[in-house]
């Protein structure tokens, strides 16, 4: 549906007159701060100009998402969800987690043993840690058992991955500024870094330098070409490198890194990159890429196909450019932070959230810049709603995370802030269109399936689909149900391509529901305590 | 106890404190404009030649105010009626008083520079006022930094009034109009604040040694046509023959040009460092390269303003634009295409200025090896005079596939004219 009319709109140019196409639902955010139980600043002077990330993760089994939240100077917070369905929502913080570290930047949760218990790898300016949660929120550090060597760099970016025939994920950090050159940080990029499993499965081993690295703030294992291989896409920091530019590495099983270069088609393409958002929202069947900047963001679309990996931007036609503030009467260019693709109004279609804030004092940006909510529309532009939505704030925003914290199929907001207190939104709209909620799971290491395909089908024969994918956004990411919109639909058929496989058959489920998917077995409804 | 205590008083003797030589002060300040015209927002090329003016006629009068071999610009430079003077009979210390001008100028000119910008900011003040004053009497050093201080405030008033003190929107008008005729200037740019040219008014700055900005004025670009076999058209032919065609050098060329703002250290800056690098090379003492820095910053400038003014005036199409409607859709330009019309070339304009000043105070056939971009990866390159440099700079802009052969001839031919008012100025004597 959503191509023919872009088709006919394509065709018709100027002369055709407009088919009438439908304003999308703005749904309506309550902000639930005061009330909601969390408290967390993420405090600091030049080494959290960046991160404050917030990780959402179920680290008790019960499918309740608890937050865990990056404190910079201050202690980073676990919050456990006492919230009901679809009720206020509600933490509290558990205070002998484990987790409770200073230097926080970031964290990102992962199964990495495969024992079904969330596990969570903390961010830090300094040692990294990779905390192993035991299925009651509390984590253990296995650095030293898993021969994980946290070093000591300003840690900023996160991304993960399993390579075929591994028992063990494929961690990938991003670094920043290498601190031992406060006074003269240009030019002074500290070494990204992987990590493959060693040879015994058990363990990691040594760490593999992603050279050149250009002072990341983001990074994503991405299929971007959907051949069955992610690459690692990196977002940098144009601020701080000297001869830096956008990056992807191609990593093949058992060969070295390798960047995709100008003569294979990666285009010389240089930003303030802040964060990466990915999702398939021009039905391409290939993932799209918004990356946070500051002034202009960027919307990259796949050029030439799978062939090439180029990208065309189209933030300017899509009305995706976010540079300025929309309201608040503050008309200097914005700074953009953690980015999210997520359908906010369940009508099908991917939105866009963009969290925004000064990195610090800067007067020719906004100092008042509040975060984005782009819904898109039938014609497949976005429309700014963030202030018709309930969520306009004017703080210091970086990470965020829209994730549904009460299982009522409505995608909630939480933001963390530059020395003021995080804040959280619950969707209250009453008027939103049907979902679904799927969670993936598979046998072996890999249990939660990264790296999978979901497709949803969606009104007018549109299919939603994407990446189960750990990483990207701003130092934050979430573990659990995956959320499509489904519109007017009171049933749809989804699909699984899981790693290393084919497309699934279409199954059939209902609107409304949230459903666990293993493989090979038929999607099977579930509650909140099952 | 006793017998180490005089040991340390027979070191001191022996080995008094060093003070930072004024030579030291002016390149450490000098590394760090560069680095800060590459890291604050607002710094365009021309935004960023207004900086290398201003810094360098400080840094020069600082110097000048103590040298009786030098000619200050007061009464020499538009509008520059007078500056504070030393006071007679008294002792000041040449390294303090410049590195007091230098990190006034520094903290004016760069007070929107960000946090990490702020943070080096702050520590090489403290580094230096340490430096400067290691052997000094603090009477001195108070005076000397006073005088210092004083003469920055006097030079940053006169700048107020120029015309390019306040940037807003990082240079780019809220509204404006832009023409609908043929051949006129369209933007090239997917980024929405660039919709609109970059400083429209820049032309009309109070020039520095040039009289205005319309002194040297050009004849205008190729004619617009829609004829294939017009002048314009074959011009538009051969800047895509030329990309479509380069050799591994022309790429090279027109990268190491780029100079792109944000990304580099400008145009301006680009003649600086390796101006800076030859005062290192050949031990230049402070009065010959502040004299030097503040010629070159001098034609810089106003060579952005008289270019700026021309841009203004002709108001071009980018070649960009004339190739994908006439010639080739999927064509694609090397460097990015800079957001305001094409005639003249400023890089160019700039260049031939810098290389006029360059070469009335340094000589001709004057070689040099310019490592400018050698940590972004570009290497370096060697010329065999000023011209040199500026000849290249200006047909790098082909090979990038962003300016027209007659802007770039024009251009430099435009810097000639204005380089030559720099060159005049009266410094050494």
């Amino acid at each position: 549906m959503k191509r023919a009319l872009w088709l006919s709109a394509l065709l018709c140019g100027s002369i055709c007159a407009a088919p009438a196409l439908a304003d999308p639902v703005i749904p309506q955010f309550k902000n639930e701060t005061a009330t909601a139980g969390l408290h967390s600043i993420y405090k600091g002077e030049w080494q959290y100009m960046v991160g404050g990330g917030v990780a959402a993760l179920d680290c008790d089994g019960t499918g309740n998402p608890a937050l865990f939240i990056a404190g910079g100077e201050n202690k980073a917070k676990l919050f456990l969800n006492h919230s009901q369905t679809g009720g206020a929502l509600k933490f509290a913080e558990a205070k002998t987690s484990g987790l409770e570290f200073d230097k926080v930047t970031g964290a990102y949760p992962i199964d990495i043993d495969g024992d079904g218990n969330m596990d969570l790898v903390v961010l830090r300016v300094g040692e990294n840690k990779i905390m192993r949660g035991d299925g009651h929120c509390h984590f253990t550090e296995m650095n030293k058992q898993w021969n994980v060597d946290g070093g000591d760099a300003w840690n900023t970016a996160f991304s993960a991955t399993w390579e075929k025939g591994n028992s063990l994920p494929t961690l990938a950090f991003g670094t920043y500024i290498d601190s031992k050159f406060e006074n003269d940080p240009w030019g002074h990029c500290t070494d990204n870094w992987l990590l493959r499993p060693a040879a015994d499965q058990k363990s990691f081993g040594p760490r593999i330098a992603l050279t050149p690295s250009y002072c990341t703030l983001s990074m994503l294992f991405t299929d971007w070409n959907r051949s069955g291989t992610p690459s690692l896409r990196v977002s940098n920091d144009r601020e701080y490198y000297m001869g830096g530019q956008e990056q992807m590495w191609k990593i093949l099983p058992g060969e070295a890194p390798k960047l995709y270069t100008e003569a294979e088609g990666w285009k010389f393409v240089r930003l303030w990159g802040m964060g990466i958002a990915s999702a398939d929202i021009n039905d391409s069947g290939y993932p799209s890429y918004f990356l946070s900047s500051m002034a202009d963001q960027r919307m990259q679309l796949l050029a030439d196909g799978a062939a090439k990996p180029s990208y065309k931007e189209a933030q300017f036609a899509m009305g995706t450019t976010a540079h300025r503030p929309y309201t608040g009467g503050d008309e200097r260019p914005s700074t953009g932070w953690h980015t999210q693709f997520e359908d906010v109004n369940n009508d099908g279609r991917y939105d866009l959230f963009i969290a925004k804030g000064n990195v610090d004092r800067m007067p020719d940006f906004a100092m008042k810049d509040p975060n984005n909510l782009l819904l898109q529309k039938d014609d497949g532009n976005f429309e700014e709603v963030g202030d018709k939505a309930g969520i306009l704030s004017f703080k210091n925003h970086r990470g965020a995370l829209l994730v549904d914290l009460n299982h009522d199929g409505k995608l909630d907001l939480i933001v963390v802030n530059r020395r003021e207190n995080v804040e959280i939104w619950q969707n209250v709209s009453t008027n939103l269109g049907h979902f679904v909620e799927i969670k993936l799971k598979q046998d072996g290491p890999n249990l939660n399936a990264i790296g999978a395909w979901i497709e949803v089908k969606e009104d007018g024969g549109h299919i939603m689909r994407r990446e189960n994918f750990i990483g990207g956004g701003h130092a934050s990411g979430a573990a659990g149900f995956l959320h499509f919109g489904l519109g007017s639909q009171s049933a749809s058929q989804i699909r699984v391509q899981w790693p290393g496989a084919d497309w699934t058959e279409w199954q059939d489920v209902k609107a409304d529901g949230f459903y666990l998917i293993e493989k090979g077995k038929a999607a099977k409804t579930w509650q909140v305590g099952d | 106890m006793l017998r180490n205590f005089i040991a340390v008083l027979l070191l001191l003797w022996a080995f008094p404190a060093q003070a930072a030589a004024p030579e030291d002060v002016l390149d450490g300040w000098y590394r760090l404009t560069l680095n800060l015209v590459r890291h604050t927002a607002t710094y365009s090329p021309p935004v960023a030649s207004r900086a290398f003016a201003y810094v360098g006629i400080t840094a020069y009068e600082a110097t000048a105010s103590g040298n009786d071999h030098l000619r200050s610009l007061v009464g020499q430079l538009n509008e520059l009626k007078s500056l504070p003077k030393r006071e007679q009979g008294k002792t000041y210390d040449e390294a303090v008083v410049l590195n007091a001008a230098m990190d006034a100028v520094m903290s004016d000119f760069f007070s929107n520079t960000g946090p990490t910008g702020q943070h080096a900011l702050a520590g090489q003040a403290r580094m230096q006022k340490v430096e400067v004053s290691k052997g000094v009497a603090a009477d001195v050093v108070a005076r000397s930094d006073a005088y210092g201080r004083k003469l920055e405030k006097a030079i940053l008033a006169w700048s107020k009034i120029d015309g390019g003190a306040h940037i807003t929107n990082l240079g780019f008008p809220l509204k404006y109009e832009l023409s609908k005729l043929p051949g006129h200037w369209v933007p090239t740019s997917s980024y929405q604040i660039q919709q609109f040219p970059l400083l429209p008014e820049w032309g009309k700055n109070r020039t520095f040694a040039m009289p205005i900005g319309a002194t040297c004025g050009l004849p205008g670009p190729v004619p617009f046509s829609e004829d294939m076999n017009s002048d314009f058209i074959k011009q538009a032919e051969e800047v895509h023959d030329i990309r479509n065609g380069d050799t591994g050098e022309e790429k090279i060329i027109a990268r190491f040009w780029s100079d792109d703002p944000g990304l580099s250290w400008t145009p301006a800056g680009h003649w600086i460092g390796f101006l800076l690098d030859i005062a290192k090379r050949d031990h230049l003492t402070v009065a010959k390269t502040s004299a030097t820095l503040a010629r070159l910053g001098v034609a810089v400038a106003d060579g952005f303003i008289g270019c700026w003014h021309e841009k203004r005036v002709y108001d071009s199409i980018r070649p960009v634009t004339v190739i994908k409607k006439y010639i080739d859709p999927k064509w694609e330009t090397l460097l990015i295409t800079p957001p305001f019309p094409e005639y003249p070339s400023g890089h160019s304009t700039q260049s031939a200025a810098a290389a006029v000043a360059l070469t009335a105070a340094l000589g001709d056939n004057f070689a040099f090896d310019d490592a400018t971009h050698e940590r972004d990866g570009l290497g370096v390159r060697h010329f065999k005079s000023f011209w040199d440099a500026a000849n290249e700079a200006g047909v790098s802009r082909i090979y990038g596939g962003i300016h027209f052969r007659k802007a770039i001839a024009d251009g430099l031919e435009q810097g000639r004219c204005i380089g030559a008012y720099a060159a005049k100025l009266e410094m050494e004597k």
